[in-house]
């Protein structure tokens, strides 16, 4: 009981930093019909600023919300510069667009920060990447035999607040209306007089940054950064939100942590055939296995039009 | 007074010219109706007028030259388009269409009174508020459409063929409605129609274009009356 409720606590935890960027990718989704292949490289881009601010001294919070504005604004930047130029042609030339910047940013990373993990002994003041939440060794709770860290409480309680942030936003705000009438369609929101390139650099900005608070808590949770920190996190978020449905945000946020905690299940009591080592082999499974038996996901809405 | 005036409008897709020179007039208080068989530039001159696509020439609204105007910038003006084929947002409910109708107007303005309005007006979108647009059948989806631009508070209405694949009650359901925004609220119309016939009857003028070019115009009576023009476009 102890062992399950430790692997649970694990894979929600895990879950949630897989929820900021699946949160990410819907947004961009949903108001753009495009995957962003690169949201994980812009995320780790962003979480190398944070670093950069920590070695000059900046606290963690502060840098994190600088970090937060500079993915706001490289996912504004691209939407506008990259993005909408090659999206009149093809969307399949949006797909290439996403994957060229994946390539171009891990590149850029490694040409500023190089190729070594960060904080190290040798370039760096800062002994490890700041953590959001306290994460001493004694800072757990100890329930029914189980440890759960209050940094992963922490993290999955970040998770659910902003889940219920962007609800309110979708929902509640001009601003989201706007949103969701974009993506339901375009051309009658631009006859309406909403500006839908506005509305659309808005979401890039706001999934990006998003993203870079994903980057922030995954890499304070690993204590470093590096070049391939997001890779596997971006194979669990698509497959999250694959899983929750593409155009729904809380659908990804559960899809999120239903993969973290089955993950960390099927490597725990599966430990002989599947490990550790191959739990990746859990994420590329459900994505699979959701396609062919519901393609719109859990939550996700199968397109309704009437002819 | 002159509301629209278009002067020498030319627009198209790429490289091709489909408006050629379009003059083109509504007053206050009119209904115009604009026919013209499949291809002619209907569609065209709606998208041009709203500021959709790309457009040469001149366009007045009111004393405003909103040639160069943003698409959000003219809805502000006060001019809306119902689009053709049921230009609805399918996935939002039919009270978010109502209410991203209003998107320029501006915050604190009465926009819940303008939906009751709108929904006294149109019971049958009041019963299905919460249902998503797109579940609606095509007569209602248009009745949401006319709504929704209705939101925003326009002087003048652009119609892109509202009876688009509707049976002809229905159709007729919506010109008495549109006749009825005309009479009641004062709404000038620009309503762009291949169906000549009930089209004809709410009209207080009417241009006919030909391959992008305006080759005849006139009141409804007087059209009706030139045998050549009624054998061509109306049929009777």
């Amino acid at each position: 009981m102890a062992l399950f409720l430790q692997r649970l606590f694990d894979g929600l935890s895990e879950g949630s930093i897989y929820a900021l960027l699946a949160l990410g990718l819907v947004i961009i989704y949903r108001g753009t019909g495009h995957l962003n292949f690169a949201q994980g490289e812009m995320a780790l881009f962003c979480t190398y600023i944070v670093y950069q601010l920590g070695e000059w001294g900046v606290a963690i919070g502060f840098a994190l919300a600088l970090g937060m504005v500079a993915g706001f604004a490289l996912g504004a930047v691209t939407e506008v510069a990259l993005v909408r130029p090659v999206a009149r042609r093809s969307m399949f030339a949006v797909f290439i667009v996403t994957i060229a910047l994946f390539r171009g940013l891990n590149w850029l990373d490694g040409a500023i920060w190089g190729d070594q993990v960060l904080p190290n002994s040798a370039t760096s003041k800062q002994t490890q990447f700041p953590s959001l939440f306290s994460n001493q060794p004694k800072d757990f709770w100890h329930i029914l035999g189980a440890n759960i860290t209050i940094q992963s409480i922490g993290i999955l309680t970040l998770v659910l607040s902003l889940t219920a942030l962007l609800f309110l936003l979708f929902n509640k705000t001009k601003l989201g209306l706007a949103m969701r009438a974009v993506a339901s369609n375009s051309d009658s929101a631009r006859l309406v007089g909403i500006p839908t390139h506005r509305v659309l650099m808005v979401s890039w900005g706001l999934a990006t940054s998003i993203g870079a608070l994903g980057g922030v808590v995954f890499a304070g949770v690993n204590h470093t950064v590096n070049l391939g920190l997001m890779f596997t996190v971006f194979i669990y978020s698509s497959a999250a939100a694959t899983l929750g449905g593409f155009d729904s945000p809380g659908g990804a946020v559960i899809g999120a942590l239903t993969i973290g905690v089955v993950q960390n299940m099927v490597a725990g009591y599966a430990d002989q055939w599947v490990g550790q080592q191959m739990k990746i082999g859990v994420a590329f499974i459900v994505i699979v296995g959701v396609l062919l038996v519901k393609p719109s996901g859990l939550f996700g809405t199968a397109k309704v039009e009437r002819v | 007074m002159s509301l629209l005036r278009t002067a020498g409008l030319k627009a198209g897709y790429g490289p091709v010219t489909v408006l050629h020179e379009i003059d083109l007039e509504v007053n206050e208080g009119e209904i115009v109706v604009m026919l013209g068989a499949n291809g002619a530039g209907k569609t065209t001159t709606m998208r041009a007028i709203s500021g959709v696509i790309p457009r040469h020439g001149t366009v007045y609204f009111g004393d405003h030259d909103i040639t160069r105007s943003s698409p959000d910038a003219i809805v502000r003006h006060g001019i809306a388009q119902v689009p053709q084929g049921r230009g609805t947002f399918p996935e939002l409910s039919v009270e978010d269409n109502l209410r991203a109708g209003a998107f320029v107007r501006k915050r604190g303005s009465d926009v819940a009174a303008d939906i009751a309005k709108w929904f006294a007006v149109f019971p049958r979108l009041f019963e299905r508020r919460t249902q998503r647009a797109g579940s609606l059948s095509g007569g209602e989806q248009q009745m949401v459409a006319i709504a929704r631009a209705l939101m925003s508070r326009p002087k003048l209405l652009l119609c892109d063929e509202p009876s688009l694949g509707l049976a002809p009650l229905i159709t007729k359901e919506l010109f008495e409605i549109i006749a009825g925004l005309n009479r009641d609220e004062g709404l000038s119309v620009l309503l762009v129609e291949q169906n000549a016939n009930l089209a004809m009857h709410i009209a207080d003028r009417v241009y006919l274009l030909e391959t992008g070019r305006i080759v005849a115009t006139g009141s409804a009576d007087e059209l009706s009356a030139d045998d050549t023009i009624r054998k061509a476009y109306l049929g009777f």
